[in-house]
């Protein structure tokens, strides 16, 4: 009797079960957004506020608009620790219902890019990945808007040059990196601009075991006194850079970082001693925009977000970049749902989307966005967009923005570009082109 | 021909050209020195008493910063965060000894190994939920440690001490002779080494297996804080402080897994080695960052002629 009870309780709890789920799926048209984030490890002090930022913009959207045209997007992480071999898992976990891929990590991008002309699933590695993703003709699936490493390389050399390269002729630039693909990304453009331009580059390698106690590499720099020191970091190696160039008295007008070594709790650390330290930028904090008014009222203060409010995470370059990475994407999405009149697209229908990102001055300020965002567009053949970046510098609490919209020289870099691509597709041939930059 | 010159000459040339950028070099290395011997003291200790190979040394290091900070951030004042983290520290031995460890006697070592795996994950978690993934600055000046500088002008040139660092030396000196007094002349100590030693024979004579052990994980613990105050005030308190417990590996693996002299003297000769062969081979001749696996190949060549290590003891196993 007993067990006949059970079975029939059992029954119903299933039955239930099946009746409640059954018309939700039927009713639950999203668009599913994975990110592979890296919210644990050692670089989860850069990684957090990033992926607060960009889980924050889809939930305002969700909230404030019940989504994207009547469409709910379904913000999905999966935690990598920013290994490139968990990426790949996850990435392989999550590409079924997948519409995007966000990477995060130029080793975990460089993995996934084969197989993204097999999935057809368009990467999105907002100022990040393998610069020569711009050329869309062999990257048919791959985006690295809105400006690529060699352009932030190439922007922050004309900024310390005053817009004049061969005025580094005989100084020494010396190029500090993590070990890793990220790291050495920019290498052969600056080494190509070296020859070029006759001034002496120095790479400098850190290891990651070696982010904290970077003393090797900064007694490297004291004995080569080079005119500038360049910075490729992430994560802890950021800290540990800023804290030895404060200890080995090195000139902060001199320092200069890319885009991902502009992270408020790193300068944090050193506080006024960091004064002048800058970093090149392709977004801008601006907490009083409209956009940051609604994220406030729609998220933070109604609790829906996890963001660290005592540290000031609210106004930090990092979450309102990773604000700016759903921009880019959701405006991909919304493309294609114009386009193909579709409320949820394809993956396909996205790789056009994001061939079709148009966010000038205008659009940005109807995001309530304006200023935050270099504004870019990109097409079939470029998917950088190239808009360049803003200087900022720490003036001792925060970074500022130091000035007017660079632009890389793309006249330098594209050549380099094209090269690097063909050389990737021929070794990873067969690769298909797509020359007519057709779909 | 060259190539010799920059091997056996060059070097020595350059050391000899700026002797005050070879004393910079030495002192660095003396601190990266006595940093790794700090670690490994951890696993040492660990190893010496119960066998265990402790994987969670690292994340200890972390768990035990983290928390120093955040009951300041919490507005614990720092004199105050310093004994509660110490508390938080001793709780944690107790749960590890009597959730993982007690469960566990008699199992095979690589289980044990395993469990310490296990602990790393959980403390990993558990951190971030508590505390999050944020970089925090070390509470260096609430601990009235100094935050200066000290330069000389030896031979024209000059050589900068940080005040952290110096501290940092000294503190890391006054431990370890704390802890060779405690473990050679205390009650404790004695059982702690018999432990070690025989563990039947040990439980046979009455000494206390879980008391032991709550002691020895706490002792790490507190090595896990010094630790972690001493890299945290260098780039901040972050899960990325997990990442240095792979320096001590080698440190172990060249003084020996049981030896506390070992990993002291191992700490330092791979500090200072690789600091020299970074600076004046590795950069100007491989291209730099040697650091990330010179100390392994100094701890091959010496496994290669001392299996055991340095001060390793020699186990004759009857098969």
């Amino acid at each position: 009797m007993k067990r006949m009870l059970k079975t029939a309780i059992l029954s119903s709890a299933l039955m239930m079960g099946v009746g409640l789920t059954g018309p939700a799926i039927a009713q639950d048209e999203s668009v599913y957004i994975p990110n592979l984030a890296y919210r644990t490890g050692p670089f989860a002090a850069t990684g957090t506020p990033l992926m607060n930022g960009q889980r924050d913009y889809i939930t305002l959207l969700n909230e404030r608009d019940g989504g994207l045209n009547g469409v709910k997007l379904e913000y999905d992480e999966c935690e990598t620790g920013y290994n490139t071999e968990k990426g790949v898992e996850c990435y392989e976990k999550t590409k079924a219902r997948a519409v995007v891929t966000q990477p995060w990590s130029t080793g975990i991008t460089l993995q996934v890019l084969p197989k993204s002309n097999v999935d057809k699933i368009p990467i999105l590695a907002p100022g990040y990945g393998f610069s020569p993703m711009a050329d869309g003709k062999v990257f048919q699936w791959a985006y690295n808007p809105p400006s690529s490493y060699w352009d932030g390389a190439s922007m922050i050399l004309k900024n310390i040059s005053d817009g004049n390269l061969d005025s580094l002729k005989d100084k020494k630039i010396a190029f500090l990196h993590l070990d890793h693909p990220f790291g050495k990304e920019p290498l052969p453009l600056l080494e190509v601009l070296a020859e070029k331009h006759g001034f002496e580059l120095v790479p400098i390698p850190v290891g990651l075991t070696e982010m904290q106690n970077q003393s090797a590499q900064w007694l490297q720099i004291r004995r080569e006194r080079p005119d500038f020191v360049v910075m490729w970091g992430w994560g802890a190696m950021n800290a540990g850079a800023i804290t030895e160039a404060v200890k080995t008295k090195y000139p902060m007008d001199q320092f200069v970082g890319v885009w991902w070594s502009g992270h408020d709790g790193d300068l944090k650390l050193v506080g006024e001693q960091g004064k002048g330290y800058r970093s090149i930028s392709w977004s801008v904090p601006n907490s009083e925009s409209p956009l940051m008014a609604d994220i406030k009222q729609y998220v933070v203060d109604a609790g829906k977000s996890q963001i660290n409010q005592s540290e000031g995470e609210f106004d930090s370059v990092f979450y309102q970049r990773g604000l700016m990475i759903s921009v880019i994407l959701v405006e991909g999405i919304k493309a294609a749902q114009d386009e193909f009149d579709v409320r949820s697209p394809s993956p396909e229908q996205l790789r056009w989307g994001l061939e079709n990102i148009k966010l000038d001055e205008a659009r940005l300020k109807e995001l309530g966005a304006e200023g935050m965002l270099v504004p870019f567009s990109t097409s079939c053949s470029d998917h950088t967009g190239h808009g360049g970046g803003w200087m900022l510098e720490w003036d001792g609490a925060k970074f500022v923005k130091a000035s007017e919209l660079l632009t890389p020289d793309r006249a330098e870099i594209e050549p380099l570009e094209t090269e690097k691509a063909k050389e990737y597709s021929e070794a990873n041939a067969p690769w298909p082109i797509n020359e007519e930059c057709e779909m | 021909m060259e190539f010799l010159n920059d091997v056996l000459v060059q070097p020595f040339a350059d050391m000899a050209a700026a002797p005050d950028f070879l004393l910079q070099v030495l002192w660095e290395g003396l601190v990266g020195g006595v940093l790794y011997a700090l670690i490994a003291l951890g696993f040492v200790l660990i190893y010496k008493s119960s066998r265990i190979f402790n994987f969670a040394q690292g994340i200890m290091v972390v768990f035990a910063a983290l928390t120093l900070v955040g009951l300041y951030e919490k507005g614990v004042p720092a004199l105050l965060a310093l004994p509660l983290t110490l508390a938080v520290m001793l709780v944690l031995a107790m749960t590890i000894e009597r959730v993982v460890l007690r469960p566990l006697v008699n199992q095979p070592d690589i289980i044990l190994f395993m469990a310490t795996i296990g602990i790393t994950l959980f403390l990993i978690g558990f951190g971030e939920l508590i505390f999050g993934g944020e970089n925090k600055v070390m509470i260096t000046e609430q601990l009235f440690i100094p935050t200066g500088s000290i330069v000389f002008e030896p031979f024209g040139g000059f050589v900068s001490i940080e005040e952290k660092d110096l501290t940092a030396v000294i503190g890391a000196m006054v431990l370890v002779a704390a802890l060779l007094v405690f473990l050679n002349k205390s009650k404790i100590g004695r059982a702690i080494r018999a432990l070690g030693d025989d563990h039947q024979a040990a439980l046979s004579v009455g000494i206390s297996l879980s008391t032991i052990w709550v002691i020895v994980w706490f002792i790490a613990g507190v090595i896990a804080l010094a630790t972690g105050i001493v890299w945290g005030a260098r780039a901040g308190v972050s899960f990325a402080l997990e990442v240095i417990a792979f320096k001590a590996l080698p440190v172990l693996m060249l003084g020996g897994l049981e030896s506390v002299m070992g990993a002291i003297i191992g700490g330092l000769a791979i500090g200072i080695l690789e600091k020299l062969f970074e600076i004046y081979w590795g950069q100007p001749l491989l291209g730099g960052n040697t650091e990330a696996w010179f100390a392994y190949m100094l701890a091959l060549l010496v496994l290669l002629f001392r299996p055991q290590g340095l001060f390793g003891e020699k186990i004759i196993e009857r098969v």
